[in-house]
């Protein structure tokens, strides 16, 4: 697999025509979104003035001015970048994936499955409404992997009966074949309670978490400090942890640099990195050839696909071959 | 009177919960010898085979195998203490490594596919045993642990509870791999 630096060169070399292309397009779109913008800001603030007896009544008659406004100005927004982002997408983040391994697909559209997503029970809340885009899918050495970007939501009612959209995570979420054979369900997640309240009682109020299997005590003090593992077999669970693969999913969640959480159902491994943020979108405001920018396509890319030699999920055991 | 009784009431309660924790630590621990044994099992299973595919080769190693199977036999025994069956464990772990290593000396055995396929097989069932024997330390140390401490300490004393052993990591998977040992070979 190619290194980030190599990527890094792929970006600013390969790419760099169609990188200017995009660029000059991008100034076009930042000045029309400016031009669109000022005067309907503008025009917000002379209608508030006109209603301003109505608003120094009420000031919440002010949501009724501005809710619209941005609504419609979000909608405007993404029908005027719409053409730039596929092209951008298809340019540049395709090119990037294919560069790293020609046998993926990519697709700017799609997203893992829901069910996928449900399956890895990593969050245990309700998900009503699932959204994501920029589809990676293909084998790795024998290895089938697939990720996207997903935006996980979850609904709830006020007393008034306004629905609240409330986000259950939103980043990369990663789904790969892994290389040993399980039938339980084990689970990773960040540790949270462990480093607030300390060891002694930390442990006691993760082993009362009634949403969860069981509470697994690594022996991994470094692995413990981090994560919190659930599993509904004590035995399983380390036959999938062994202490090599702790080691590697620490150096992983060092690179990630984002709170990471893991889960192995059904001979899968899923790793959810909550970036919190949709990924793999083109800048407007900032140009394309910032080396910051084209550094977190690049690493973002490189992370979620890397994982198949990161975590040596290609080394297959006996029985799976 | 009710302050008495509601103090009564306390201590009641949190002699249960001590007891019945302390039950459930015994009963993780023995639970998870169990499946300790299963792999332990399965990897008893296996020797008969691999003995009987090296022994034509291996001529000068006739006191290791002589040694498994002595082991084999040891642990098929009945009435077995969980001690015991612990220490032949570690023997048999260390013979067996032992034999593996000898195999890389014979080019014939090494390229035989069912010495191959035993080697793979004894390797996974060495990792399930691996899984197992550190899900039973952990569980053991609960249990010493609740043995130990303050206030379940009496309470274990009064049930004439022991402490158990744990399994010792063998010493050669604790030892790093020593890359320039491998090339000289």
């Amino acid at each position: 697999m190619k290194s980030i630096s190599e990527l890094t060169d792929f970006y600013y070399k390969d790419l760099y025509p169609e990188l200017q292309k995009l660029e000059k397009q991008r100034e076009k779109l930042r000045s029309r979104v400016i031009s669109i913008a000022v005067p309907a800001g503008l025009l917000g603030l002379i209608v508030a003035y006109m209603f301003r007896d109505a608003i120094a009544l009420e000031p919440m008659n002010l949501l009724f001015i501005f809710i619209p406004l941005t609504a419609g100005g979000a909608f405007l927004y993404s029908y005027l970048i719409k053409d730039y982002v596929e092209e951008f997408k298809f340019k540049i983040i395709r090119p990037l994936i294919k560069a790293i391994d020609d046998r993926l697909e990519y697709s700017s559209q799609n997203h893992v499955r829901q069910t996928l997503f449900e399956r890895s029970s990593i969050f245990t809340s309700r998900i009503d409404r699932m959204s994501g885009n920029d589809y990676v899918q293909g084998m790795i050495d024998d290895t089938k992997l697939e990720f996207s970007d997903i935006h996980a939501e979850k609904r709830t009612k006020d007393s008034k009966g306004n629905d609240h959209w409330h986000t259950v995570f939103q980043g990369i979420f990663i789904v790969g074949e892994f290389n040993k054979n399980f039938y339980g369900r084990t689970v990773i997640l960040p540790d949270s309670a462990q480093s607030t309240f300390g060891d002694l009682f930390g442990n006691w109020l993760q082993s009362k978490n009634m949403q969860r299997d069981e509470l697994v005590k690594m022996d991994s003090p470094d692995f413990e400090k981090e994560f919190v593992v659930y599993s509904d077999n004590q035995v399983e669970a380390r036959y999938i942890l062994s202490h090599t693969l702790m080691q590697k999913l620490l150096t992983f969640k060092k690179k990630s640099e984002h709170p990471i959480s893991v889960s192995f159902v059904q001979n899968h491994i899923h790793i959810a990195v909550a970036y919190n943020k949709d990924l793999f979108e083109p800048s407007v405001f900032h140009s394309l050839l910032k080396y910051k920018i084209a550094m977190e396509y690049v690493k973002t890319l490189h992370l979620a696909i890397g994982i198949v030699e990161e975590l040596k999920l290609n080394q297959k055991l006996w029985s799976k071959r | 009177m009710s302050t008495s009784l509601i103090i009564l009431i306390v201590i009641v309660i949190a002699l249960v919960l001590m007891y019945n924790s302390l039950v459930a630590k015994k009963n993780q621990v023995d639970n998870i010898f169990a499946s300790v044994d299963t792999q332990l099992k399965k990897r008893y299973d296996l020797i008969p085979n691999l003995v009987s595919a090296v022994q034509e080769y291996m001529k000068h190693e006739k006191g290791l195998l002589t040694e498994v199977t002595e082991l084999r036999a040891q642990a098929g025994k009945p009435n077995l203490s969980d001690a015991d069956k612990i220490k032949l464990d570690s023997k048999m772990s260390s013979a067996l490594s032992g034999i593996m290593i000898s195999v890389e000396a014979y080019p014939d055995l090494k390229a035989n596919e069912n010495v191959m396929h035993l080697q793979h097989s004894l390797s996974e069932v060495e990792e399930q045993i691996a899984a197992a024997r550190r899900a039973y330390n952990q569980a053991v140390t609960d249990y010493n642990n609740a043995l130990e401490m303050i206030p379940t300490n009496f309470m274990a004393n009064a049930m004439n509870y022991q402490p158990r052993e744990v399994f010792e990591i063998v010493e050669s998977e604790r030892k790093n791999v020593n890359v320039k040992e491998l090339f000289n070979t």
